[in-house]
C-alpha cells in the first residue's frame, strides 16, 4: 500500500514538473463508515501499546503521568506519552497524520481540523455517551450531525487573580463583585501604593480578549455559526481595553512585544509588577509553587454581563492509528468520574463530567480559589460556549488580536479594527464550512 | 601549498610570525594604530559577549529582581532556584546523549559523502557536472520549514521516524558542505592528481590519500558547520523524534518554554545551561576551530 | 589560486594497458557523487518537487487536496500581507547582508593585523554562531527589554533615552538586523580571514617598497584578491538572510504588528497554524525559492566574472 503510493507519487512528480496534474498525498481517507457499534474489551489490551501526543501547561503533566501509570496497571497496556511544545503541536500532528503515522490519542485545543480522521466516540460507547458530560462541554465536542469526535477532557474559565498583600497594603478591600471601572480604579490605587508600574495585566490571547468582549455584551460567533459581533459593543470593549494598554495601565510593551504568538503575563504578576492579572485556573498550580506573596482568585468584573469566557482541551483518538479501539478506550478511561477527579485535583483543572460538575469535589490545596473559578462558570453567559468552541473561533480570535495590535500601535482607530474583525469573522465562518 | 599540508604543517605555519608578535616587539612602544585597533577589537568583543554574560547573571536573579527597574547588574540575592526548579523537569543526561550521538554521527556521514561529491564536482570533467553543481547550489536555498511535510512523508514511509537514524541521515547531504568543499578543492593543483594517476594510483586511493589530507582545513570548516547545525536543529528533531527518549536538547527546551505557566526566569536558567554546555565544548575546541577556519580554509 | 580554476580535462587514453583504468576513471565521478546525491534526491529534491506540485492544490489539512491550478499564486500575489512580508524580508536581507559583510570585512582586516590576544578575540566574536537560535532569541528578548534590558541600560547611561526596541515597528526591524549580524559576524570574519591569509605576503612587501599606503594596499591588493572569498560570504549571508526565522520567532514573534514577519515565518504559519492553507504556503515557498535562487545565481555569476577580469 505504501509502496504503491510512493510509485504513484513518483509518476506524479514526473508529470508535476511540467503540468502539475496529479493529486498529492494519499487518497481521501477511508471513512470507516458508520458501522455497527464497536465493542471495547478492556481486558484485551494486555501487552498492547498506544501513543498519546500531549502538550502540557505545567502541573497537569504529573497528574497525567499518574493516571497513565494507573491505566497501565489496570489494563496491562503501555502508554507512550509524547510531550510536544504547544506552539508546535499542530505541526507535529499534521506531519504524523500526513505521514501515515497517526498516534492513537492526542490532546488538542481544537478538534475540528482533525474531525475527518477522528474516532466517533458514540460508536464505541453508545449514542448517549455525550450526556455523561455537562451540557456546555458536551456541546463543544460534537458536530452538527451529532458525531462526537472528541472528549472534553478539561475545561477552564477565565478570571482574575489579585495580589492580596498589595491590596492589603493599599487598604483596598478584596473585591467580591466589581465592574471594570471599579477594577481599574482599585487596581491603580493598589499599584500606586505598592510602586507597581502597571494596574492590570491580561494574557495576550484571543480567548482572554474574548472575555472582555463578552463582559461588554458581545461574542464573535453565534450559536448558529453566524457572525454575532455587535459592532457598537465591540467598539466599546476595544476602546476600553486599548485605552488601558495605550496608557500603560496594562503593560504596552508586553502586549506589542510578542508578535502573533500567545504570551502569558504570569511573570509580570509573579514579579509583583501588577496587582490584578486576568488569566485562568491553570495558573493556580504554578502560583502555588512560585509566588512569593499571598494571592487569590476573585470574581470577574461585570460590565453589561458577568462571568468569564470558557476554554478547554479535548482528547481525540485517530481511526487510522494502529489501534483505534485501544485509543478510544484510553480516552474513555481517562475521563471516567474517578480518574478525571484525580487528574483535576493535581492539575487544577475544572471537571467536564456532568456528575462531577453537579456534585463537585474539593481540591486538596487552594480549594477556595478553585471554587471561585467554579462559581464563575455559573456566571458566564451561555452564548460564550458555542462562541468559544465554534470551528470559526480560532481564526476569528487571531484576527481580533491582530486588529487590536494595530490599534494599540496607533496604526488604526477602533472603528476600523471592529469592521476588520467583523469581516474576518465572516471569512472564518466561510472557511470553516 | 603544492605539497601535502598536514595538521603539523598547519600548526607550524603560525609560529613563523609568532616570535615577532609576543616577544621581539617588547622593546618598542606600540604604535597608535595598534592601540586604536586593539581597543576597537576588545570593545567589540566585549559587546558581543555582553548579552550572554547578562543572561547568565540574570538567571541567578529571582523573578522580582529580574523585573526590577532599573535593573541590577549583579544579582543581589543570588539564587539557584531557577536552576533547581527549571531543571528538575529535565532529563538532561538523556537529551545530551541523544544530541551528542546525532551530532557526531551526522557530522561523520556529512564529511564522508560531501567530500566525495565535492571531489567529483571539482576535479572531474563529466557529463552532467554543471547540472549536478547547479542542483546542489539551488537546494542550499530550500529551507526545511518549506518542505517539511513532503520530507516527513518520505522519512515515514522509510520507517525512519522516531529513530535517531531519522535525525542523522536526511540532513547529512548538506549542499553548503558540498559547495564549500568544492570551492576549496578547485584550488588544489591538478598536476598532483595526474601524477598520481601516472604512478598507477586508483581513483579511490587518490581521493583518500591525496585529496582528503590536503582538504583538511576545509573539512574542519564543514565539520564545525555540521556540528553547529545538528546540535541546534530544532524543527526536524521536533517532528521526527517523537518519543521523549529520542529527543534532543533544543526540542526539550522548546517544550519546556512553551508551557503556559513557566516563568521567564526559569526559561532563562535552562537557556543558560545549554549555552554553558556549548560554550565549554567550543572553548575546548576553540584552537582547532579558529585555526581550521583561518588557516586558508575557504578560498 | 582562483575559485574557478579549470577542472582536469579528459585526456585521450594513453594506450591499451590503461583501458580498464580509464573506464573506472569515467565512472569514478558518478560513484563519488552517488551517496550524496542519493540522500539528496530522496530527502530534498523529491520532497521539493512534491512541494512544487502541492502549490497547485488547495489543502486545509495537508492530507486531502483539491486542485486549484494557479489559484494559489494569484491569491498570494494579490495579498497585501504577502507584499508586506516581501518588503520586510527584503529590508532585512539587504540590511543584514550589507552590514554583516562590511563589518566582517573590517573585523577580518583588524584581527589579521592584530598580534596580541588574537585567539581570544577571535573566539569571542565567533561564539554566537554556536548557540541555538531559539536560545539566542530568548537571550536578546531579555536584552532588548525597554526598561530592564541591557541595551537600554547602556543607551540611557549615555543619555540616549529608552527606545522601545521590540515595540516600535521600525526599531524591531533594526533589532533583528542587529541580532542577525551578531550571530554571523564572527563566522563571516573567520571565512574572510582565511582568504586574507592566502594572499601572498610578498605582494605587500613589494607594495610597501613602492610606497603605497595601507589603505591603497587594501584597495589595490586585498580587495581584488579577496573577491572569491567575499563572494562565498555574500552568498552565505544572502541565503541566511532570506531564511531567517528561528531566532526572530523567539525574539519578536514576528511583531510588533507583523513588522518583523519574514517569508519563512509566513510560509510556516500558513502551512501549520490555523487556518491551514497548505497549497498557499507551498506557492509562497516556490516564490521564495525562485527569488533566492536568482539572487544567489546572480551573485555567483557576478563573482566569477569580476574574478576573471
Amino acid at each position: 500500500m505504501r509502496a504503491q503510493t510512493t510509485i504513484g507519487g513518483l509518476a506524479c512528480v514526473a508529470l508535476a514538473a511540467t503540468l502539475a496534474a496529479c493529486a498529492p498525498g494519499t487518497a481521501e481517507p477511508s471513512s470507516g463508515g458508520q458501522s455497527a457499534p464497536a465493542t471495547v474489551d478492556f481486558s484485551s489490551f494486555k501487552g498492547k501499546t498506544l501513543t498519546y501526543v500531549y502538550f502540557t501547561d505545567g502541573p497537569d503533566e504529573k497528574a497525567t503521568r499518574d493516571a497513565i501509570a494507573k491505566f497501565e496497571q489496570e489494563t496491562g497496556a503501555k502508554v507512550n506519552l509524547q510531550i510536544v511544545p504547544f506552539a508546535d503541536l499542530n505541526t507535529a500532528l499534521q506531519a504524523r497524520l500526513s505521514g501515515g503515522n497517526a498516534p492513537e490519542v492526542a490532546r488538542v485545543s481544537d478538534w475540528h481540523p482533525f474531525a475527518d480522521e477522528a474516532v466517533d466516540f458514540k460508536q464505541y460507547f453508545g449514542s448517549d455517551y455525550a450526556s455523561e458530560f455537562s451540557a456546555g462541554a458536551a456541546g463543544t465536542a460534537q458536530d452538527a450531525a451529532g458525531h462526537m469526535y472528541a472528549v472534553p477532557s478539561d475545561s477552564t474559565i477565565n478570571g482574575p487573580f489579585i495580589n492580596v498583600d498589595a491590596f492589603k497594603k493599599a487598604g483596598v478591600a478584596v473585591p467580591t463583585k466589581w465592574t471594570w471601572e471599579e477594577l481599574v480604579t482599585s487596581a491603580k490605587k493598589v499599584a500606586a501604593a505598592n510602586q507597581m508600574p502597571y494596574a492590570v495585566a491580561i494574557d495576550k490571547s484571543g480567548n482572554r480578549l474574548s472575555t472582555v468582549l463578552s463582559q461588554f455584551g458581545t461574542v464573535m460567533v453565534g450559536k448558529d455559526g453566524t457572525n454575532a459581533l455587535d459592532k457598537a459593543k465591540a467598539a466599546k470593549a476595544l476602546t476600553f481595553f486599548t485605552d488601558l494598554v495605550k496608557s500603560n495601565a496594562s503593560p504596552k510593551d508586553f502586549w506589542l512585544g510578542s508578535g502573533s504568538k500567545y504570551s502569558g503575563a504570569n511573570e509580570i504578576f509573579l514579579a509583583k509588577q501588577v496587582p490584578v492579572y486576568l488569566s485562568g485556573p491553570w495558573q493556580v498550580g504554578a502560583f502555588a509553587e512560585s509566588a512569593k506573596f499571598t494571592w487569590a482568585a476573585v470574581p470577574n468584573p461585570c460590565e453589561e454581563r458577568c462571568g468569564g469566557f470558557p476554554g478547554g482541551k479535548f482528547m481525540v483518538a485517530f481511526k487510522n492509528s494502529k489501534d483505534p479501539v485501544l485509543g478510544a478506550a484510553f480516552v474513555q478511561w481517562m475521563n471516567r468520574a474517578e480518574n478525571q477527579t484525580e487528574i483535576d485535583k493535581t492539575a487544577f483543572w475544572l471537571p467536564t463530567r456532568k456528575d462531577l460538575t453537579e456534585k463537585g469535589f474539593d481540591y486538596p490545596t487552594h480549594d477556595a480559589d478553585m471554587k471561585v473559578f467554579v462559581s464563575q462558570i455559573r456566571e458566564t453567559p451561555e452564548d460564550t460556549w458555542p462562541a468559544g468552541f465554534d470551528p470559526a473561533f480560532t481564526n476569528s480570535a487571531k484576527a481580533l488580536i491582530a486588529e487590536t495590535d494595530k490599534v494599540v500601535a496607533g496604526q488604526q482607530d477602533v472603528a476600523t479594527a471592529v469592521d476588520n474583525v467583523s469581516a474576518e469573522i465572516d471569512k472564518a465562518i466561510q472557511g470553516a464550512k | 601549498m603544492s605539497t601535502t599540508l598536514t595538521a603539523a604543517d598547519t600548526a607550524s605555519r603560525a609560529p613563523e610570525r609568532k616570535p615577532s608578535t609576543w616577544t621581539s616587539m617588547s622593546g618598542r612602544p606600540p604604535s597608535t594604530s595598534t592601540v586604536v585597533r586593539t581597543t576597537l577589537l576588545v570593545a567589540g568583543a566585549l559587546a558581543v559577549v555582553a548579552p550572554l554574560v547578562w543572561a547568565a547573571l540574570s538567571s541567578f536573579k529571582s523573578a522580582e529582581e529580574l523585573a526590577q527597574t532599573p535593573p541590577t547588574l549583579w544579582p543581589h540575592n543570588p539564587t539557584v532556584d531557577n536552576y533547581t526548579s527549571g531543571l528538575q523537569a529535565f532529563d538532561f543526561a538523556r537529551y545530551l546523549t541523544n544530541s551528542v550521538i546525532v551530532t557526531v554521527a551526522a557530522t561523520v556521514l556529512t564529511l564522508a559523502i560531501n567530500s566525495m561529491a565535492a571531489y567529483a564536482l571539482a576535479k572531474f570533467n563529466f557529463r552532467g557536472r554543471t547540472v549536478f553543481f547547479l542542483i546542489t547550489l539551488a537546494t542550499i536555498m530550500i529551507p526545511l520549514q518549506v518542505i517539511l511535510l513532503p520530507v516527513y512523508q518520505v522519512v515515514s514511509s522509510l520507517g525512519l521516524t522516531n529513530s535517531l537514524l531519522g535525525l542523522i541521515i536526511p540532513p547529512a547531504a548538506t549542499p553548503t558542505g558540498v559547495f564549500l568543499l568544492r570551492q576549496y578543492m578547485l584550488t588544489l593543483p591538478d598536476e598532483m592528481i595526474e601524477a598520481a594517476r601516472v604512478d598507477g594510483a586508483g581513483e579511490w586511493a587518490i581521493f583518500w590519500r591525496i585529496i582528503l589530507p590536503l582538504s583538511r582545513p576545509a573539512l574542519a570548516v564543514v565539520a564545525i558547520f555540521s556540528v553547529i547545525w545538528r546540535w541546534n536543529d530544532f524543527l526536524w528533531p521536533l517532528i521526527v523524534a517523537q518519543d521523549e527518549s529520542k529527543q534532543t536538547i533544543p526540542v526539550a527546551i522548546a517544550r519546556f518554554a512553551s508551557q503556559q505557566a513557566i516563568p521567564f526566569n526559569q526559561i532563562l536558567a535552562v537557556s543558560v545551561v545549554t549555552i554553558v554546555r556549548i560554550v565549554v565544548i567550543f572553548l575546548l575546541l576553540q584552537r582547532q576551530i579558529i585555526a581550521g577556519l583561518s588557516q586558508g580554509a575557504i578560498k | 589560486m582562483t575559485a574557478a580554476s579549470a577542472p582536469v580535462r579528459e585526456r585521450p587514453p594513453r594506450g591499451r594497458v590503461h583501458r580498464g583504468r580509464v573506464n573506472t576513471r569515467r565512472l569514478a565521478p558518478y560513484l563519488f557523487l552517488l551517496p550524496n546525491m542519493l540522500i539528496f534526491a530522496v530527502f530534498t529534491i523529491w520532497p521539493a518537487l512534491n512541494g512544487f506540485n502541492l502549490s497547485f492544490y488547495d489543502s486545509s489539512n495537508g492530507r486531502t487536496f483539491k486542485p486549484v491550478g494557479t489559484g494559489n499564486y494569484s491569491a498570494i500575489l494579490s495579498d497585501e500581507e504577502f507584499w508586506a512580508v516581501v518588503r520586510h524580508t527584503l529590508v532585512y536581507t539587504v540590511g543584514f547582508v550589507l552590514i554583516s559583510t562590511v563589518l566582517a570585512m573590517a573585523l577580518a582586516l583588524m584581527i589579521n593585523a592584530q598580534r596580541r590576544g588574537r585567539g581570544a578575540i577571535s573566539a569571542a566574536y565567533f561564539l554566537p554562531i554556536v548557540i541555538s537560535p531559539v536560545v539566542v532569541g530568548i537571550v536578546w528578548r531579555a536584552a532588548f527589554d525597554r526598561e530592564r534590558g541591557m541595551v537600554n541600560q547602556g543607551l540611557s547611561a549615555v543619555g540616549l533615552g529608552e527606545p522601545g526596541w521590540l515595540v516600535e515597528p521600525s526599531l524591531a526591524m533594526v533589532a533583528i538586523i542587529v541580532v542577525g549580524t551578531w550571530i554571523h559576524l564572527g563566522f563571516y570574519a573567520m571565512i574572510l580571514m582565511s582568504g586574507l591569509q592566502s594572499i601572498d605576503g610578498s605582494l605587500y612587501e613589494a607594495a610597501r617598497i613602492d610606497g603605497t599606503t595601507t589603505w591603497q594596499a587594501i584597495r589595490l591588493i586585498t580587495m581584488p584578491l579577496l573577491r572569491p572569498t567575499l563572494m562565498v560570504v555574500v552568498i552565505l549571508a544572502t541565503i541566511a538572510g532570506f531564511q531567517s526565522f528561528d531566532f526572530i520567532f523567539t525574539l519578536t514573534g514576528g511583531g510588533p504588528v507583523s513588522a518583523t514577519t519574514l517569508m519563512v515565518q509566513y510560509i510556516y504559519e500558513n502551512g501549520f497554524s490555523y487556518p491551514i492553507e497548505y497549497g498557499l504556503a507551498s506557492a509562497a515557498a516556490v516564490i521564495l525559492f525562485v527569488v533566492v535562487f536568482m539572487v544567489t545565481f546572480a551573485n555567483y555569476v557576478l563573482g566569477r566574472r569580476s574574478d576573471s577580469i
